[in-house]
């Protein structure tokens, strides 16, 4: 399943304030959220940091923080199978640094009352 | 050393293998775990009419709890689940498969105070979690929600941002 949008918040932007080129999401998988995370009703973030290719795969996966590691593995894997768009063949950045913050929530559902 | 070998092949000698003294018990157990609740009633029943011993007639109590909730019939559970936990209150399965039972009659309550106590008996024990996680589901149920955060992107060249 692909994201529809991506967020950018400001705050997420405050380490990696040396940016110099910005790569296009292509793909964008969404992990599963663990089962044994929504039965344990356990929440938590992952971030996941990686090289983006010339050709837009990601390589050289890695947890950077995380608050439970129910979520690396799946994180990880997300990271992995996500694409961005090719750099033009005469483009000169070899390779960019980038990280992806994973937020996993459990929200209630609210069910209303019919009749 | 010798004499030690000898003791040994001796002991040997004299081993009896013994099946399972309550035939009717272990089959209806082994039909239980196969996932055949009738049969392991019928057979745990009959079972419990020739057991010998509290731990045998626990055994059978304790089976029938699980197999009546097997079979969707959790009043009839009940009754052997209380049976058991009468006489072991530390009996951590026969709460976890009593909370079942009240679950299904829609007793929340009773339900969850018989996880925690069986979670207080045994803490680790997944099966108690699963059951926490039904009926988390049942009285809080959710819905998981994912946020993806892209960070922008700088040069591979820049230090200090090495993935770990």
């Amino acid at each position: 399943m692909a994201a529809a949008g991506i967020l950018v918040p400001a705050a997420a932007t405050e380490v990696l304030e040396t940016a110099t080129t910005d790569r296009k999401p292509v793909y964008t998988v969404v992990p599963d959220y663990p089962e044994e995370a929504r039965r344990d009703r356990i929440e938590g973030e992952v971030q996941v940091c990686f090289e983006i290719t010339r050709e837009g795969r990601t390589r050289r996966v890695a947890v950077r923080k995380s608050t439970h590691r129910v979520f690396e593995k799946p994180a990880r894997r997300a990271v992995k199978q996500s694409t961005y768009a090719p750099l033009p063949k005469d483009a000169e950045v070899p390779a960019v640094k980038a990280c992806r913050m994973f937020r996993f929530s459990l929200e209630p559902v609210v069910t209303e009352k019919v009749g | 050393m010798l004499l030690a070998s000898v003791r040994a092949a001796a002991a040997d000698e004299v081993k009896t293998v013994l099946g399972p003294r309550n035939i009717q018990l272990h089959d209806g157990a082994q039909a239980l775990m196969a996932g055949d609740g009738e049969e392991g009633v019928r057979l745990t029943l009959l079972g419990l009419a020739s057991a010998q011993g509290i731990r045998e007639t626990r055994s059978a109590h304790s089976n029938l709890c699980a197999g009546y909730i097997m079979i969707d019939r959790p009043e009839e559970a009940l009754v052997h689940c209380d049976w058991v936990l009468e006489r072991h209150p530390d009996h951590w399965k026969a709460y976890n498969n009593r909370a079942l039972a009240y679950m299904a009659l829609g007793r929340l309550e009773e339900a969850e105070a018989d996880i925690r106590r069986g979670q207080e008996i045994n803490p680790n024990s997944r099966t108690l979690k699963i059951i926490k996680g039904m009926y988390l589901d049942k009285t809080e149920p959710v819905t998981p929600h994912i946020e993806i955060d892209e960070r922008r992107n700088q040069a591979a060249g820049n230090k200090g941002d090495k993935p770990t």
